[in-house]
């Protein structure tokens, strides 16, 4: 049974990037291919070549931002709460939101026009073969209209990136964004 | 009877230059004004009841959350004793919040500034060095402690005031036989399902909230990606001619709630082939339960409400509406790719934030007593549905600021909203239950009396 209440702490909402002690050390031929797909990714998100993106999306994909909640005292640090979520979809609920933008979705219609940054890459290996979890700083600048104030959202992503036909495919992401209250007025975007 | 009094603002506009009764229209510049703001957080925050959360939210003893009503912050908390207290966030010593956390467990709230505590339930312990009386002895402690909403539960629901006045069933009024069939229907009610997503949107409190008011219109080309999408019924090229969802039967009362009531199959697509015709409420039940209740709980909706009750449920249920002045609520038939169509139900608080800026609060919920499965499925359909990456509800806020940006021009805000298509109260001889009933294709009625309840509360004299 999931506790859902609001005040209830989970032990594990701690921001702890990295799990697998098995490093992918930077410069090597992986982390350099996998950052090389990252920046990949951003592009195809910013330059909104949907078809192009969730062709990188494995089909066991999970894709989740939890919220965040402020806590004091010996809890300070378990902030991340798991039970509510910004996003909570996989490989089919993707397809059917940008399927939609494909159509009547005002809410990209005229379309944000978008920077996605990706820093501080740390990567490892996961346990199970040609698996790697990769972990990522990201800064979104989004501008709509000809409004000139950007939305932006600053977020940890912490991926799951599979090797596979030559390539790589994400097969899970958590965003854990900053903000407890997003300042961005909806994820008609994906990070 | 309420004693009304004029508003005049400082530059000699009245509420009845802003609000014209004849002609159905509202000014744009009630969405941007600034005097008129601190008026409706003195006139409607601090004097209506408000929703806060839900007590699922905090179980156990100690438990709190934090939360606003207007712009005023406070600890809503559980004391030992199982009774819930609402108490402001200010410390009344030197003006600090009280508690700096969201939510937490706690049985003294300390300030973290001078020291003085307080219980879950408002009252004063004391300030540190008790023998040197850091409370002074100007007033005993009786009288230093966080300043007390009253509290009403319903359905589990959190609501507060700070009006001395006024019980809680006569802010529900008419609306109270309709939201029964939501929230007090089940053996063991509502389970909030983790905390509320919270954002902030560009905008008045106002567009979101008159737009709770049962603005069943815009969904037809708001959300016209319903239809392509295949869910409502029609298809992209016949959503005027079929406007699916459109027909129901839309219900308010003088307190500004509103509700819209919605046959399924006359809704969506995949309930389309589902026929009543001769069925009895039980059977209508079992083939479309409404959303959120599974089969098996079924027996428990004749043991909780009364039989007009359960037959309107199983007929034309609530589906979408308001509670004034910032609750929107959506109880939705929710299909599912996979087949599945447990519903989603979800509440909103637009929380004022400033003239220009409003919380959006998306709470969501379950039955308590549904099974794990079906809690997932439900949270997973309504995080996709709406708040904030919901694919309904993306589009409401990114329409919004806009109409927000145009309530400051020198001329767009003498533009006025108008409500003008109206059905015109007229309830059917075999309709369930009372309040206004514009029963036929949704219209401005409902939005209008919200925008009454509004006058209502903003010319009522103190």
């Amino acid at each position: 049974m999931t506790d859902y209440s609001t005040a209830a702490v989970d032990k594990s909402g701690v921001l702890r990037g990295l799990v697998s002690k098995t490093r992918v050390p930077l410069g090597s031929e992986v982390y350099n291919r996998i950052l090389e797909t990252l920046y990949d990714e951003a592009a195809a998100l910013d330059e909104r070549r949907f078809d192009d993106w969730v062709a990188m999306l494995g089909e066991d994909l999970i894709y989740t931002a939890p919220i965040r909640l402020t806590r004091t005292g010996p809890n300070r640090d378990r902030d991340v709460m798991r039970t509510m979520m910004h996003f909570d979809d996989n490989y089919a609920s993707i397809l059917m939101r940008t399927g939609r933008l494909a159509k009547s979705a005002w809410a990209e219609d005229p379309p944000s026009r978008c920077r996605r940054f990706i820093t501080n890459v740390r990567m490892a290996e996961c346990e199970a073969p040609d698996q790697y979890e990769v972990v990522s700083y990201l800064y979104v600048e989004r501008s709509r209209g000809d409004n000139w104030h950007n939305e932006t959202v600053t977020a940890e992503r912490r991926d799951i990136w599979r090797a596979i036909d030559g390539g790589y495919k994400l097969s899970k992401r958590e965003i854990i964004c900053d903000q407890s209250t997003l300042s961005m007025s909806n994820f008609a975007i994906f990070f | 009877m309420l004693q009304r009094s004029p508003l005049v603002l400082r530059d000699g506009t009245s509420i009845d230059d802003l609000i014209d009764r004849n002609m159905n229209e509202v000014s744009l510049r009630v969405m941007s004004d600034e005097e008129l703001y601190h008026l409706e957080m003195e006139r409607i925050f601090a004097k209506t009841w408000l929703l806060l959360g839900h007590e699922t939210e905090i179980p156990k003893g100690g438990d709190f959350i934090v939360r606003d009503m207007g712009e005023d912050n406070v600890i809503v908390s559980r004391d030992r004793q199982g009774e819930i207290h609402v108490s402001l966030n200010v410390c009344p010593h030197r003006g600090m919040k009280v508690c700096t956390a969201e939510a937490g467990n706690a049985q003294a709230h300390r300030c973290i500034y001078h020291g003085w505590a307080f219980r879950p339930d408002g009252s004063f312990i004391g300030a540190p060095i008790e023998k040197e009386q850091m409370h002074g002895d100007k007033r005993p402690k009786e009288e230093l402690g966080l300043k007390k909403a009253r509290v009403h539960l319903y359905g589990g629901l959190i609501f507060a005031t700070w009006n001395p006045e006024g019980t809680f069933d006569e802010f529900l009024g008419d609306a109270k036989f309709y939201l029964d069939q939501l929230f007090c229907r089940s053996d063991n009610g509502l389970e909030m399902l983790g905390p509320p997503q919270r954002f902030v949107l560009p905008c008045n409190w106002k567009i979101p909230g008159e737009q709770s008011g049962s603005d069943g219109f815009h969904t037809l080309t708001l959300h016209r990606s319903l239809m392509e999408g295949g869910i409502m019924g029609g298809t992209a090229e016949s959503i005027y001619d079929n406007a699916p969802g459109m027909y129901g039967v839309d219900i308010s009362c003088d307190q500004g709630h509103s509700l819209r009531c919605l046959e399924a199959a006359q809704t969506f697509k995949m309930f389309a082939d589902v026929s009543f015709e001769g069925k009895t409420v039980e059977e209508r039940l079992h083939l479309l339960p409404p959303p959120g209740v599974t089969k098996e709980m079924i027996p428990q909706l004749f043991k909780n409400l009364s039989e007009r009750q359960v037959e309107q449920l199983a007929t034309c249920p609530p589906q979408v509406g308001g509670l004034f002045p910032n609750v929107l609520l959506a109880f939705i038939f929710a299909p599912r790719t996979d087949g599945g169509a447990s519903g989603a139900l979800a509440l909103h608080t637009y929380v004022p934030k400033g003239p220009n800026h409003v919380e959006f609060v998306n709470f969501i919920f379950a039955e308590k007593d549904a099974p794990e499965q079906v809690k997932r499925d439900m949270l997973q359909n309504a995080i996709q549905q709406t708040g904030t990456s919901g694919i309904i509800e993306q589009d409401d806020a990114d329409t919004w600021p806009q109409i927000m940006r145009n309530s400051r021009g020198a001329v767009s805000k003498h533009m006025t909203l108008k409500y003008q298509a109206l059905t015109g109260h007229h309830k059917p001889d075999d309709w369930y239950g009372d309040g206004y009933v514009y029963p036929g294709f949704t219209k401005d009625d409902t939005q209008w009396n919200w925008w009454m309840a509004y006058y209502n509360l903003m010319t009522a004299s103190a």
